[in-house]
């Protein structure tokens, strides 16, 4: 059985059974970062048992404060038991181990699809909202979503910046079919790696043929090293010239409402950045 | 003139004495057989003699310089190769290179770091070819050779570099009846022409008819040590080799009857 | 005409082709028909000078010293299967610049990498060494490996508890060996230590012709063996410690290139070196365009692509010995 098909499944077994217990779920444990960031926003901490602990480090950090007061997990089955969760949300890798524990133990989980539009943002806050009791606060973050994004369409009429998301090593630039895409167009740029879908590979003599304005560097795990920033040096990158951009790559990678605010952001720095490309 | 002189060598093992208070003179000229039972310290006393193993009593001078009681410098270690050369037992080669190539090896100690042969060197090593029979056979690979040519190669780089002692571990070992007689008349004939020829040896008619000393070594001790018409009768033969044996023959058709 | 050099001059050739491809080669090759302005025009030689030059100059010093130290490896130890990896020299050189990734030490300083990378080759060589230095060359092989599997838990062990997920994948990729993207940053901080150990390399030559009678004879022809050994140990960590630390764990070029060339020159381990060195640049040179021309994403990695084609090569380097061997 597929797994779209397993999590379809899943779904339709969660639902019932969440919608079945008339109590709104008290002790939510959530292992994907994306779904810690939704719940932060839909549910009050009370009702978080606990969150993935790349929530404190990786998260956005607007939410950090809220974040910290939640108790975090690494994502092994007996952390998530020993929470006592009565609903447990997770991303696409979940183990079968964890799965048929889950099962045994009578704990409904719900796994969610990856999403990279708008529309997917939109379908995965009302699954999300639903399953914890909080449509009514979906909508509401949808609609600020919405709001964003009609602002953001108001002035389509710049012109496009030509952006690459290279931080370095090359080997993951983000493609089409990618939050960080998503984000980008919406921001009124044009996203470079776009001539593949999902992860792109480009060298520097790709980066240099490609002519772009700017280069946007992830910022992930900031905290602690990482390699690529060595290879940003090279000199016929500096011989160029380029405008750089940093910006917290995790979550640009989550396909939640606050990705609208995040283009927002980003389209004041792009207009900073503006006047003056190579 | 003493070319070789031991004192008192001795040399322990893992608890078992392998050499016991062993003293030895050798001058040019001499072809001395060592004979003795397996096990009886023949291969380590020509190792020491020769510089490659150190007693742990006991002292070797080899023209004149000490081998023992001190390190030897790298200086000191390639005057040593000039001096004498060795050859082990089974002695070998391990990549098939071609035989003028192994004898080539024996110029090692007179070759500067870098750069090949020069025309005197190749004229030495044509000599050697030429003296153990092997000029037809120059560019064959060695690890193709039979026994007995392999071992004529051995001694033929042994020989190229013109050294005063030759030290030989069982020559004769593995060789058939007429390779067997061609080295030993080889090694008796440089002996003649000056060399210092010391050869551990099994075959004891061989050491009867052509050596000029015989060593007999029994469990580390030398048991004697003179012209191989005195030292090889029968009461030390049947000391050294449990066997009851006997001298037959004279002069050069003597022979052992075991 | 000596054996061997109608091999080396063929293999010249083959170079100066190759080389000239390789700075043809990259996917700006376009621009080289003819730019169509000034902006272009700069780009190309921004492109050449700066990213392909750089390139082809390390694929060369690589190369030749993993070439070069294959080959005195295979004289030292007598055996056609010794590559530098097997002294611990490679993984040594892998550890010291994981601990630099993952300390954060190569985020502040760009050279700590290849640098700590140098000092991890010279501690893993400086081990085995001190493991094995004394007795013969079994227990040396034998030392090099354990000395190898120690560095490689040291690695692994950086990876489990690395506190960035990114690292470990990082680290990953580094491991697997390439050229890409480097600059005349690395060439000047390897060519030292490359030129420098190859120099040592080279001056075994004579006690390896020697070596080939056996440890015993070798010495009786003066050569000293402890001084040797030191000799090909601290040679082979300079040089292959260097370009490991700037390239990553590239192997089988060191097991290959000697393989190659060996017969052509008569066997002779000190006859083999100069033509293992120039062997091991072209292997390396054509791999690195190989990864280039190959139309894969994410490029293929060096290390990779020299796994892929060296190891079926030792299989049947294994076969053939088990049906010569008595």
């Amino acid at each position: 059985m597929s797994l779209r098909t397993l999590s379809a499944a899943m779904l339709l077994a969660a639902i019932p059974a969440v919608c079945m217990a008339a109590e709104p779920p008290r002790r939510i444990v959530s292992l994907n970062l994306c779904v810690d960031q939704l719940l932060l926003q839909l549910v009050p901490n009370g009702r978080i048992a606990s969150l993935t602990w790349l929530s404190r480090t990786e998260g956005d950090p607007q939410l950090l404060p809220l974040a910290f007061a939640v108790p975090v997990n690494h994502g092994g089955a007996e952390e998530v038991l020993a929470a006592h969760p009565d609903l447990v949300i997770a991303g696409r890798f979940t183990t079968g181990t964890t799965r048929r524990l889950l099962q045994s133990a009578g704990v409904p989980l719900l796994e969610i699809e990856p999403a990279s539009d708008w529309e997917g943002i939109r379908r995965t806050t009302r699954q999300i909202a639903e399953a914890v009791h909080a449509s009514a606060r979906g909508e509401e973050l949808i609609a600020a979503m919405d709001a964003d994004l009609a602002r953001l369409h108001s002035r389509q009429d710049r012109a496009p910046v030509r952006v690459i998301g290279w931080g370095g090593s090359g080997d993951d630039v983000p493609g089409r079919d990618t939050v960080f895409n998503t984000i980008l167009e919406a921001a009124g740029a044009i996203n470079l790696g776009a001539r593949d879908k999902g992860p792109s590979s480009f060298d520097i003599e790709q980066v240099l043929l490609s002519h772009p304005q700017v280069l946007m560097r992830g910022a992930t795990y900031a905290s602690s090293p990482a390699l690529r920033n060595r290879i940003a040096e090279h000199p016929a990158l500096r011989a160029q010239g380029y405008r750089t951009l940093t910006y917290p790559e995790a979550v640009y990678g989550c396909a939640v409402p606050r990705a609208a605010s995040l283009a927002v952001q980003l389209a004041k720095e792009l207009d900073g950045l503006r006047g003056g490309s190579p | 003139m003493t070319l070789l002189a031991a004192v008192d060598l001795r040399v322990e093992r893992a608890g078992r004495v392998i050499l016991d208070g062993i003293g030895v003179a050798a001058q040019p000229g001499e072809f001395i057989a060592v004979i003795g039972p397996n096990g009886a310290g023949k291969s380590t006393l020509l190792r020491v003699l020769a510089g490659l193993q150190s007693p742990d009593r006991g002292g070797v001078t080899l023209g004149g310089k000490e081998l023992t009681g001190r390190t030897l410098t790298s200086e000191d270690l390639r005057q040593l190769a000039r001096l004498r050369a060795f050859l082990p037992q089974g002695a070998h080669c391990e990549w098939p290179i071609a035989v003028e190539r192994l004898v080539g090896l024996g110029l090692t100690p007179s070759l500067p770091a870098l750069g090949d042969f020069t025309l005197s060197d190749r004229a030495r090593i044509d000599a050697a070819l030429e003296a153990c029979d092997l000029s037809t056979q120059r560019q064959q690979p060695v690890t193709t050779l039979s026994g007995g040519e392999l071992a004529r190669a051995m001694l033929a780089r042994a020989l190229v570099g013109d050294p005063e002692v030759l030290m030989v571990d069982e020559p004769l070992a593995g060789l058939d009846p007429r390779h067997t007689q061609d080295a030993a008349r080889r090694l008796q004939q440089l002996a003649a022409g000056g060399k210092l020829v010391i050869a551990s040896v099994h075959d004891l008619t061989i050491a009867l008819r052509r050596a000029t000393r015989v060593w007999a070594l029994k469990e580390g001790r030398l048991l004697a040590d003179g012209p191989p018409p005195s030292v090889m009768t029968a009461e030390l033969l049947r000391e050294l080799f449990d066997l009851e044996a006997s001298v037959a023959g004279s002069g050069a058709r003597a022979y052992i009857d075991f | 005409m000596k054996r061997g050099t109608r091999l080396v001059m063929v293999m010249s050739a083959m170079l100066l082709v190759l080389a000239a491809a390789s700075l043809a080669t990259g996917r700006g090759g376009h621009l080289l028909s003819g730019p169509t302005d000034e902006a272009e025009a700069r780009l190309l030689r921004l492109i050449l000078w700066e990213l392909r030059l750089p390139r082809l100059v390390l694929a060369l010093l690589v190369g030749a010293a993993l070439g070069l130290s294959g080959a005195v490896l295979q004289g030292l130890t007598r055996n056609p299967l010794a590559e530098p990896g097997l002294l611990g020299v490679s993984s040594g050189a892998a550890l010291g610049a994981v601990i630099a990734i993952y300390t954060g030490l190569g985020f502040l300083w760009s050279l700590s990498i290849p640098l700590l990378g140098l000092a991890g080759a010279f501690g893993a060589t400086a081990l085995t060494l001190t493991l094995g230095g004394g007795g013969g060359v079994l227990v040396l092989i034998l030392a090099g490996a354990a000395v190898s599997g120690l560095m490689l838990a040291g690695t692994a062990l950086a990876l489990n508890l690395a506190p960035n997920p990114y690292a470990a994948y990082e680290i990953t990729q580094w491991m697997m060996g390439s050229l890409a993207d480097r600059s005349w940053h690395e060439v000047l901080l390897a060519a030292p230590f490359v030129l420098a150990g190859s120099a040592l390399l080279l001056s075994t030559g004579r006690g390896l012709d020697a070596l080939s009678l056996g440890e015993l004879q070798a010495t009786s022809l003066g050569v000293d063996l402890a001084r040797l050994r030191r000799r090909v140990l601290l040679g082979t960590a300079l040089a292959v410690g260097a370009a490991t630390a700037v390239t990553g764990a590239i192997g089988f070029i060191g097991l290959l290139a000697p393989h190659l060339v060996r017969a052509r020159v008569g066997h002779q381990p000190g006859r083999v070196l100069w033509p293992a060195a120039l062997c091991g640049a072209l292997l390396l040179l054509a791999a690195d365009l190989a990864t280039r021309v190959v139309p894969l994403q994410p490029e293929l990695k060096l290390g990779v692509l020299t796994a892929l084609v060296g190891t079926p090569f030792f299989l049947w380097l294994v076969w053939r010995m088990k049906r010569v061997a008595p």
